[in-house]
């Protein structure tokens, strides 16, 4: 895992390497090629060749930060244990969010305090990943705890809570606040995504 | 004997004194680190978070109520960020007092054309491994601490002016 995660940390460090060792060798190139022929548009063939052997490997080393990643992730939170909690939030006109606390099994597991920037990204049909981490096999319990300026402008909290089983593969809930057009009031619920 | 009871004195000083107190002319551990990011609120009630302003050079003061030299650290910042605010620089006051009403009345008294955070629980100021108040960590354009003020002295604002020039060419 160390010794992934020094990789992952050495990847910008090859990429730019790469791409000044591969600026220099272009340069050279250039400096040797004979002068092309005035007709012609663009690099030369061979500096061209350089740059497109650039662009592949830069290609490579984003790909394979992409897998590192990944796999990082599949390794420190394994699909049997894994549960992540996501925060969608739609219209938001009785409810203006300021901050989440995640209490899972009666322990603290997260507190996120939105900026209005977040909170308008939310608006717009952004979902937040608010929580990954794991769980042994059995039943749990979530408890959400939001805050903010309800529908007077007035301080608002409220909670949700959801019992759920945590089987065997990756366990996802949805913490959603919605509006309740009906009773002009938000609606805090827990999903669990089967 | 007076030689032996100086070491013994000295001694002792250095036991008692905290571990974390860097001397004035130490380079600070958070040099050429990213800066952690956080997210407070402030004084007028919105919330902040350092890592939205990756792109614009931004000075972090730590600063107290009860701190002498904070006021008028302050009013030099204001000046500071009144000149330099539209060229990229964002100056953020973190209130390190226990007491948020000391900060709030502390803040109405003065009219700063920038934000006052508020870290009652010191967190932040235990992350910047602030030990000395006022402290002002410059952070660059890529998220970089690149300078500490561990003290506001006379002609400390012309180095802040130097560094946040410098931060702001790059």
């Amino acid at each position: 895992m160390i010794e992934m995660r020094s990789l992952r940390r050495l990847l910008p460090t090859v990429l730019a390497l790469a791409t000044l060792s591969g600026t220099s060798v272009a340069l050279c190139a250039e400096a040797t090629v004979e002068s092309p022929p005035v007709a012609s548009a663009g690099p030369p063939p061979a500096t061209r060749s350089l740059d497109e052997d650039i662009q592949s490997l830069k290609k490579d080393v984003v790909e394979l930060n992409r897998d590192l990643f990944v796999l990082e992730e599949e390794l420190l939170f394994p699909a049997n244990t894994q549960v992540a909690v996501f925060l969608s939030m739609d219209v938001g006109t009785f409810f203006a969010l300021d901050t989440v606390e995640l209490r899972m099994d009666d322990k603290q597991v997260a507190k996120y305090l939105y900026t209005p920037r977040e909170a308008e990204a939310l608006l717009k049909g952004g979902v937040q990943r608010l929580y990954l981490g794991n769980l042994k096999l059995g039943g749990h319990e979530l408890v959400a705890l939001f805050n903010g300026k309800g529908p007077n402008g007035l301080d608002y909290s409220r909670g949700a809570q959801l019992k759920f089983e945590k089987a065997v593969g990756a366990k996802y809930l949805e913490l959603k606040i919605t509006d309740k057009q009906r009773k002009m009031q938000p609606e805090f619920e827990i999903k669990d995504w089967e | 004997m007076r030689r032996d009871a100086l070491k013994i004195l000295m001694l002792a000083a250095a036991l008692l004194a905290p571990p974390s107190a860097l001397p004035a002319t130490a380079r600070h551990p958070l040099l050429g680190q990213p800066a952690v990011d956080f997210a407070l609120r402030s004084v007028a009630g919105t919330n902040v978070r350092l890592s939205e302003y990756r792109g614009d050079v931004v000075l972090l003061s730590f600063w107290g109520s009860r701190c002498g030299q904070c006021p008028p650290q302050l009013a030099a910042l204001d000046r500071l960020q009144s000149t330099y605010g539209s060229a990229g620089l964002v100056t953020l006051g973190v209130n390190v007092d226990d007491d948020q009403a000391a900060a709030r009345e502390f803040a109405q008294g003065r009219h700063l054309g920038f934000a006052l955070l508020l870290d009652p629980a010191k967190s932040v100021a235990r992350t910047y491994r602030v030990d000395a108040l006022p402290l002002v960590v410059l952070v660059d354009r890529a998220g970089v601490v690149r300078e500490v003020f561990r003290d506001f002295r006379s002609g400390a604002e012309d180095d802040y002016l130097v560094k946040v020039k410098a931060l702001l060419d790059e």
